[in-house]
């Protein structure tokens, strides 16, 4: 009696089919493993929990060609983009794809390797780790990234060994006539007590629609400590889903930093996964937006041993219509004791229009442990503008710094001195944007 | 300096008048005291002549050096030279009080015409301001306010006062909140501020403040309007016996409504 309804899949706002070209058999597997995923699971909606706060509509309305059939423009001078502290230790994508051209990786420690994973294919870490680490339960953007990806980005920092030069993964887009998807993917391996700091950004150099979803992989092993930032400036008419994902073994330490300025559309799901006892990590988050802009954080964080130590700041400016969601679940299993986590969604709303929902969702099963949340949602206070106006200041610049104030602390965690300049400088833009 | 004529003004968007005719005026190297009970309006007139975009002028003029700066911005009072200093100063965790004084002090010089101080210029101005309060080093690079005790927090208004170097300064009850030691800095700060040029007006609830900086005039406000002024011996004739008897009288000679 009952009709099945046929939901749409991920492959319905695709024009042509997802075939694999990688040569990397490795790849392929990859690549056909995610096309079945993608058949057999439906694209989701504001019916799925997961996705209830979230308009869908900049996929939903579109069509997304491969990059071939785009007409992309050419990529043209980018170096300004290159930030001084990584000029020799630096992979660049455009459109999602490898330029030899613009990369540059040299003076690297012994053994380091910083390269593209379709030349690192056969590379014995590439093989045993790529793709094992994604792990997304009826989820259609990462099984999207597994099955059209040919290439990426990939770094493995052998044990004992520190890399001390910022390794910069710069994905660029470009114009183009049509709009396009791209797969960027990025393997992390860190062997026993290696240490590094990775800034991957993202950033849309023209006005133009496309659709970035990216999947990053950590492999922490024991003892290995990373700095992660990621900087998403997409187009402001993009859509970035973002799938960042880390493995962490026993003593590891990962830390990252999410700061979101662009992008139509940003839907990020970062997940830490305690593989061993004795862990550290943060995931961190600077939201700033407006105009019709959505961003939506669905954070995990996955205590299954004992002994962890983890910290979430997820800070959001929300101006004009611009909507923020945020998620955070941790999860403590049930003999994962002596667990310490922290995690604090601080709103700042700009405008009567903006609009923030917030959920701190925390699922613990262990009996010994310290774990804390605490939202916020607030406006810029009449009485700290009318101080700083009273000393001299302008309600502009009153307004500025305050707002200022609010990012400050996310962006002081970048450790990297021009990706900080450059955080300020946005975070300045930003606040003006708000008197136009 | 400063002349305040007829002033009345309400609560932006509400219909109770808190100002009911305020008149006052305050020349160079005067200090004044305006004292009374609590909600009498003391600290609107403060907010209401910084300007404070919470509340309206509905009648009235304040006065200038001659120009009328009722409808002008506070920042654009400040950079005339108006100055207050908060009952309650604002916490502003992430921005140092150096960052906050250097962006007001060159903001004021802009708009007068004088000359910006470098970021190691101002390192020099500064540092020797902080004699005025008796406070180290360190207090410019802590975030404005954050932290910072009931005493701090008002030491903290004295040395931007000292900084900005004001014409008119309005202090909101100053000495509200402060232990002995911490009133004594705070009075020697301001006595050391204070010349022939400038002029001070201290908003306040006792006198005690008032033996440390001498007024040279004393306001009594009462119901939104200053009624009786005079010298120092009105201010002992409160604390002896209080506002109520004060109020009584005034109302025995029909000058009290």
């Amino acid at each position: 009696m009952s009709e099945v309804i046929q939901r749409d899949t991920m492959l319905s706002y695709i024009t042509g089919s997802v075939e694999s070209s990688a040569e990397s058999v490795a790849i392929r597997a990859i690549n056909e493993r995610g096309r079945e995923d993608l058949e057999n699971t439906p694209f989701p909606t504001r019916k799925d929990e997961d996705w209830r706060f979230v308009d869908l509509k900049s996929i939903t309305k579109s069509q997304f060609c491969k990059l071939e059939e785009a007409n992309a423009a050419d990529v043209g001078d980018i170096s300004d983009h290159y930030l001084p502290e990584a000029m020799n230790c630096r992979l660049v994508f455009v459109n999602g794809v490898y330029s030899e051209e613009l990369s540059s990786v040299e003076d690297l420690p012994n053994n380091v390797i910083v390269g593209n994973l379709a030349a690192n294919a056969d590379n014995n870490s590439v093989k045993e780790h790529l793709g094992t680490i994604t792990n997304y339960d009826d989820d259609v953007f990462a099984p999207f990234n597994d099955a059209a990806f040919t290439d990426g980005a990939f770094i493995y920092v052998p044990e004992e060994t520190v890399v001390r030069t910022p390794i910069h993964i710069l994905n660029v887009f470009t114009d183009a006539e049509k709009a396009f998807y791209a797969t960027p993917r990025l393997l992390y391996v860190g062997e026993m007590f290696s240490k590094s700091t990775i800034i991957e950004e993202h950033i849309g150099l023209a006005d133009n629609q496309y659709l970035n979803v990216p999947v990053t992989e950590f492999k922490m092993f024991t003892g290995s400590n990373v700095h992660h930032a990621r900087i998403q400036r997409d187009s402001k008419k993009a859509s970035h889903i973002s799938r960042p994902i880390a493995i962490l073994d026993k003593n590891a330490e990962y830390h990252s930093y999410t700061i979101c300025l662009g992008a139509k559309l940003f839907r990020n799901d970062p997940r830490v996964i305690q593989n061993a006892e004795e862990v550290n990590f943060t995931v961190d988050g600077l939201v700033l937006i407006d105009g019709d802009q959505i961003a939506d954080t669905h954070s995990i964080m996955d205590h299954r041993f004992a002994h962890a130590g983890s910290h979430q700041l997820h800070k959001v400016v929300v101006n004009d219509n611009a909507h923020s969601v945020f998620n955070g679940k941790i999860f403590v299993a049930k003999d994962a004791q002596k667990i310490d986590s922290f995690q604090e969604n601080r709103n700042l709303l700009l405008s009567e229009n903006g609009k923030v929902n917030t959920k701190p969702q925390l699922e613990i099963f262990a009996d010994d442990v310290l774990c804390s949340h605490g939202a916020t949602i607030g406006q810029l206070q009449d009485e700290e503008v009318f101080y700083l106006q009273s000393r001299g200041l302008t309600e502009q610049k009153s307004r500025e710094l305050l707002v200022y104030a609010f990012a400050l602390e996310s962006v002081e965690s970048m450790e990297v001195e021009s990706v900080e300049k450059l955080l300020l400088n946005e975070v300045i833009e930003y606040t003006n944007r708000d008197e136009k | 300096m400063l002349e305040i004529k007829n002033l009345h003004a309400k609560v932006e968007g509400e219909d109770i008048e808190i100002l009911k005719g305020v008149n006052l005026k305050v020349n160079a190297g005067e200090i004044h005291a305006i004292m009374g009970p609590n909600g009498s309006g003391k600290s609107t007139l403060s907010k209401v002549v910084s300007g404070h975009p919470e509340y309206e002028v509905t009648e009235g003029e304040i006065l200038f050096n001659g120009e009328d700066i009722t409808e002008l911005d506070a920042d654009e009072r400040a950079h005339l030279g108006l100055f207050l200093a908060f009952q309650y100063p604002v916490e502003v965790p992430g921005i140092t009080n150096k960052t906050l004084l250097r962006e007001a002090y060159n903001t004021i010089a802009r708009a007068n015409d004088r000359e910006e101080l470098d970021p190691i210029e101002f390192e020099d101005y500064i540092t020797e301001k902080l004699d005025v309060i008796e406070m180290k080093d360190e207090f410019l690079s802590r975030s404005i306010n954050t932290g910072f005790s009931g005493g701090e927090k008002k030491k903290n208004e004295i040395f931007q006062m000292a900084v900005l170097n004001p014409v008119l300064s309005f202090l909101d009850e100053t000495d509200s909140g402060l232990d002995i030691d911490a009133l004594k800095v705070v009075s020697d700060g301001v006595n050391k501020i204070a010349n022939d040029k400038n002029a001070i007006v201290m908003i306040t609830h006792y006198q005690r403040l008032l033996n440390y900086i001498k007024p040279d005039y004393v306001h009594v406000m009462m119901a939104g309007k200053l009624i009786k002024s005079g010298g120092f011996e009105l201010a002992e004739e409160l604390e002896a016996n209080g506002y109520d008897a004060l109020e009584k009288e005034l109302v025995l000679n029909g000058e009290a409504q």
